[in-house]
């Protein structure tokens, strides 16, 4: 926690809301429950810890011997909890406010309020999505594991690998390919290329090939079994886009006025806050996770300086739009570290592979057992990462109802009627 | 240690079969028997041996030179020791004449243009090459002496598994373009086909999903038990090669079609939360009365349904079947599940509350029947799931019970109902609450919040008694309602009224409440307070409305007498205009239950009624008054006037 001491908020001239507020002190009759200065306090130092977790999170981005790198799993895990704890203290604040006798449901709190909570019902169908995401790179992670078992089968470790085992990976890495293919790529689940019934006989390696080339190109069909897999993958209604669903949380988050932060008592702030921290969580979220209609388009209104997390929060976005852009990473179905290794080991796999030489000259299989050594380093992370991360996900689900229907309670809850 | 001990068994198995399978046959049945019996004599453990197994397999049969010599299927255990592979040298050269036979055998198969499992013996004839091929990979694996020719056999096998997870896809995916049930030594599913009706011309059939179930002790079979033993037999193959892992996913992706179009079918349409929030409530219910059936198939008809097909094909294979289990299921289940969290987190609008109890219900009723269904550790996630879900729906529904609380309190006292009538709120609330009493039994379960002992020790809760959760909070909000009506009798400018308001929504509330099981539920206490507020409100009635008559009527005791004839004359003129005045006023006065009513007009009639006829004949035996009195009313005028109160009728 950061220091919540009133010096250092009243020498931060300009940042906080005791300044801005005391500007506006003197026009506006302020309102006699929002006059406690603990309450003022309380939301600076809310901003200055939203600040200082996401601080933390773009610090990784820079040291890369960090243990959770720039959006690695372990770092879309701490994403989170930063964001559960930003939640968390938003509620306290609102909720303290609530007890304290404060009236939420006196404008302009409620529409800022209701803002709010509007954006936080379309962060649910994120998360449902989201849900389904790690559930394809679990998919995923399974065709990893034949082929990283095939390739590590062999009792005699030394032996180079055969044919049998090279054609057995190969099958797992195309599979796998076509289930990581960005949608647009998908067009139509057709039928499954089925050995009998068509010539395809002894191409396997060309027609894995194929599958490969279709993926780095972003070729627009995918005949493979992948296509079927993948159009089960999304429980969201076809037409649904998480682009889409991005700008909807995004859209119309505005930086408060003076006027409206003095009338709440700096509360406006704290909802603007909330409102951005949320945004920025299921931004980078989509941008890490594979999502149905994945899209970065989306933006936030300009953070004015004097908000002690606009900085964070901007390099965060330009990190990870620096990231999408990288030309490795175009096409990829997510920026999570963990799908980029995946990408890479499984692409070095087929393509050193794409022989017919057997068993592989030595150079070759060294560089077969390097890439299958990393494919179950990826495995390990995976195996170990998902289901806490997966955890978190529905965590936020949770955590973001239960805070909506609290704050709901306390806006349908007639203070002024007992008061 | 475990591991210990399992290696001794191991060893001992192997001794036994030693020892009592003389001949290959006996020996692959004594190991099936075996491998039937203890399922840590086959599989993964085995595969961690499998060098060792395969070099005590080619030490088993004696050399034999047999090129059928190696029982395949089920892999052999491992020896306590590695024999020295002496035997096997010789070995080698007839084991290239094996692989030389079986890669002309199998490539015939593997090119075929058709199913191979369309013609059963060719399947069959398949399927013991491909054992043959499994045991001479393990021989050639463990022999290590030959690594080129393992390398042709391996290529061989993988060729075999890609045709397999083909074949094994298509016999999942359409049953009925194979010729009925293969023949073979595997009979295991007759005891639990008696349900099944094979002239039925199962493939023309639709999958009986779609028809309304009123009994859920139903079990599909997806595919008759020929497609079943001959997709285990092709399972087992494929696991004993190492390619469990392929199979579970070609397992999984062939049911998952299944299982969409069968839910498809129940006519569930996929929401999303946003769309669930902006939906009107008669389209939300309309949803929710088809999801609840829906619901209640998947989790009791089809999961069960295909739990127990994998099972049956991944019969002994565990956890392959575990993993295809899930992978094939968990998409649906989730997409159901996630209806109810989007119906949690929707509108707490006191109107939703019995739609979603019944989801409530729904879900909590089938959680114990799910823990066969679930018990692996893949699945217990889906299980955890439909736990928390079930939750969320008990905390929205304590969360939308509490909101009647709200509604009541902001239920505004602006106009007020004419002649102190029973009020809307007062008529809303109890019928709510009479409702909700329906549902008493799930209310207190949520409202206790022991969600985590549902299904269990939460039967044990005894909500009729006027010290459980639901029984406290449901006298709050009769408080409540009570303080609300106090505020709204605020509004009549009449205090008389204002008792009669309460007095009428009193009553209507004590006949609510002993017409239903709230009694019970607030108990005899709260009963008799209720009553003597209706009497004191009526007495506070009689008090404000006739004080001055009676005042005006007072013609004091005895002593009295000698008030003068005049002040008689005058008290009779005011009380004349008082009556005249209370009967304009209070005829369009209400008491709603007829027995209230008569008991004020009697309590008047006996106070006034007396009164009156005393100063009546004060007056006439007042000799001065006596000569010009004119009585306007008699005491029996006077008492009909009072019958004629509160009847409602307007001016």
């Amino acid at each position: 926690m950061p220091a919540t001491d009133s010096s250092s908020a009243a020498t931060s001239v300009g940042r906080s809301f005791l300044s801005l507020r005391r500007d506006h002190h003197n026009h506006i009759p302020s309102d006699p429950h929002h006059s406690n200065s603990s309450d003022l306090h309380e939301i600076d130092a809310f901003q200055r810890h939203a600040a200082d977790l996401l601080n933390d999170l773009v610090l990784s981005v820079s040291d890369s011997d960090s243990d959770d790198p720039f959006l690695s799993l372990a770092w879309t895990r701490r994403l989170l909890d930063s964001f559960l704890i930003c939640l968390e203290e938003f509620r306290a604040i609102l909720l303290g406010l609530g007890l304290a006798g404060g009236d939420l449901a006196r404008p302009p709190l409620d529409r800022l309020l209701h803002d709010f909570l509007d954006r936080a019902v379309k962060v649910l169908d994120l998360c449902n999505a989201l849900r389904d995401g790690l559930d394809l790179i679990r998919q995923c992670r399974k065709h990893l594991v034949i082929a990283a078992a095939a390739l590590s089968s062999s009792s005699d470790s030394a032996a180079p690998r055969g044919e049998a085992q090279i054609r057995r990976a190969r099958k797992a890495l195309t599979d796998l390919t076509i289930l990581m293919l960005d949608d647009k790529d998908v067009s139509g689940g057709g039928q499954r290329n089925r050995s009998f019934g068509r010539a395809t006989r002894d191409s396997s390696a060309s027609h894995g090939h194929g599958h490969h080339r279709r993926s780095s190109s972003g070729g627009s069909s995918g005949s493979g079994s992948g296509s079927h897999l993948r159009s089960l993958s999304w429980s969201v209604s076809r037409t649904w886009s998480a682009s889409r669903q991005l700008q909807a949380i995004g859209g119309g988050l505005t930086v408060p006025r003076a006027h409206d932060v003095a009338a709440t008592g700096g509360l406006a702030s704290a909802v603007y806050t909330m409102g951005a921290v949320l945004f920025a969580v299921a931004w980078a979220l989509v941008a890490a996770i594979p999502c149905q209609d994945r899209g970065l388009q989306a933006h936030l209104a300009t953070v004015p300086r004097s908000f002690p997390w606009a900085a964070p929060l901007t390099t965060l976005f330009d990190r990870i739009l620096d990231e999408s852009k990288k030309k490795d990473r175009k096409h990829s179905c997510g920026l999570l570290k963990e799908i980029h290794q995946i990408e890479r080991c499984s692409r070095q796999l087929i393509e050193v592979t794409d022989t017919a030489e057997f068993p592989l000259p030595d150079d070759k299989d060294a560089e077969v057992q390097e890439a299958t050594q990393e494919l179950l380093q990826v495995c390990d992370s995976l195996k170990d990462g998902l289901d806490p991360l997966e955890r978190q996900v529905r965590e936020m689900f949770h955590r973001v109802v239960r805070t909506r229907t609290e704050i709901l309670d306390y806006l349908s809850r007639p203070h002024n009627a007992t008061g | 240690m475990a591991e210990d001990g399992e290696e001794k068994l191991l060893a001992t198995v192997q001794h036994i079969v030693k020892t009592l399978g003389r001949t290959d046959t006996m020996t692959e049945d004594i190991l099936k028997v075996f491998s039937n019996y203890d399922g840590r004599l086959s599989l993964d453990k085995l595969y961690a041996t499998r060098a060792a197994a395969a070099a005590a397999a080619v030490a088993a049969a004696g050399g034999g030179g047999g090129e059928h010599s190696v029982p395949a299927s089920p892999p052999m255990p491992p020896p306590p020791v590695v024999h020295p592979p002496a035997a096997a040298i010789p070995a080698v050269t007839s084991l290239e004449r094996t692989v030389r036979t079986l890669d002309r055998q199998i490539s015939q198969f593997v090119t075929m243009e058709r199913l191979i499992w369309a013609n059963s013996a060719e399947a069959d004839a398949f399927l013991e090459a491909v054992d043959d091929l499994i045991g001479t990979v393990q021989e050639l694996d463990a022999a290590g002496t030959n690594r080129p020719l393992l390398d042709r056999a391996d290529e061989l096998l993988s060729r075999c598994m890609a045709r397999l997870e083909d074949e094994f896809r298509a016999l999942i995916e359409r049953p009925d373009d194979v010729a009925p049930a293969a023949p073979g030594g595997f009979a295991s599913d007759e005891s639990e086909e008696e349900d099944y009706d094979a002239d039925d011309g199962y493939g023309d059939e639709p999958i009986p999903i779609a028809k309304p179930v009123s009994d859920f002790d139903v079990v599909i079979d997806a595919l008759p038990p020929g497609s079943v033993s001959d997709v285990h037999q092709i399972a087992r193959r494929m696991v004993d090669a190492g390619f469990g892992r392929e199979c579970a996913e070609a397992y999984a992706a062939a049911r998952r079609g299944f299982i969409d179009e069968s839910v498809a079918r129940l006519g569930i349409r996929s929401r999303t939360i946003d769309e669930v929030h902006s939906l009107p409530w008669e389209e939300l219910e309309f949803d929710i009365a088809r999801w609840i059936p829906a619901f209640k198939m998947v989790f009791r008809i089809l999961i069960p349904s295909e739990r127990r097909l994998c099972d049956r094909v991944f019969e002994g294979l565990a956890p392959y079947g575990d993993l295809a289990f899930v992978a094939a299921v968990r998409t649906q289940a989730l997409q159901l599940i996630s209806f109810g969290d989007a119906v949690s987190a929707a509108s707490r609008a006191p109107e939703r509350l019995f739609r979603v109890i019944d989801m409530y219900e729904a879900v909590r009723d089938l959680l114990p029947d799910l823990d066969p269904v679930f018990s692996d550790p893949y699945s217990a996630a889906l299980r955890a799931e439909v736990s928390a879900v079930c939750n969320t729906l008990g905390s929205s529904i304590k969360g939308i019970f509490m909101e009647l609380e709200n509604l009541i309190r902001r239920d505004p006292a602006r106009v007020s109902v004419p002649g102190g009538g029973i009020h809307p709120i007062t008529r809303y609330v109890m019928n709510y609450l009479r409702a909700a009493c329906g549902s008493r039994q799930t209310l207190e379960e949520v409202m206790e919040g022991d969600l985590g002992a549902v299904g269990g020790a939460a039967i044990a809760v005894d909500p009729d008694r006027p010290t459980s959760s639901l029984a406290v909070h449901i006298a709050w909000i009769m408080d409540v309602l009570h303080k609300n009506l106090e505020t709204k009798s605020k509004i009549y400018r009449d205090p008389p009224l204002a008792s009669i308001f309460l007095m009428n929504n009193g009553k209507y509330i004590i006949h609510k409440v002993n017409d239903s099981e709230l009694g019970v539920l607030l108990g005899d206490e709260w009963m008799k307070q209720m009553m003597s507020r209706v009497r004191r409100w009526s007495l506070e009635y009689q008090r404000g409305a006739w004080a001055k008559v009676m005042s005006v009527l007072q013609t004091g005791g005895p002593g009295i007498g000698c008030l003068p004839a005049k002040a008689l004359l005058q008290k009779l003129r005011m009380f004349n205009g008082y009556l005249e005045e209370i009967c304009a006023i209070q005829s369009e006065w209400v008491i709603a239950d007829e027995q209230l009513r008569e008991d004020v007009r009697a309590a008047i009639s006996d106070s006034v009624k007396p009164a009156y006829m005393s100063l009546i004949s004060r007056l006439k035996s007042s000799p001065e008054a006596a000569q010009d009195l004119f009585i306007k009313h008699s005491p029996e005028d006077v008492e009909a006037r009072i019958q004629h109160l509160f009847e409602g009728v307007s001016k």
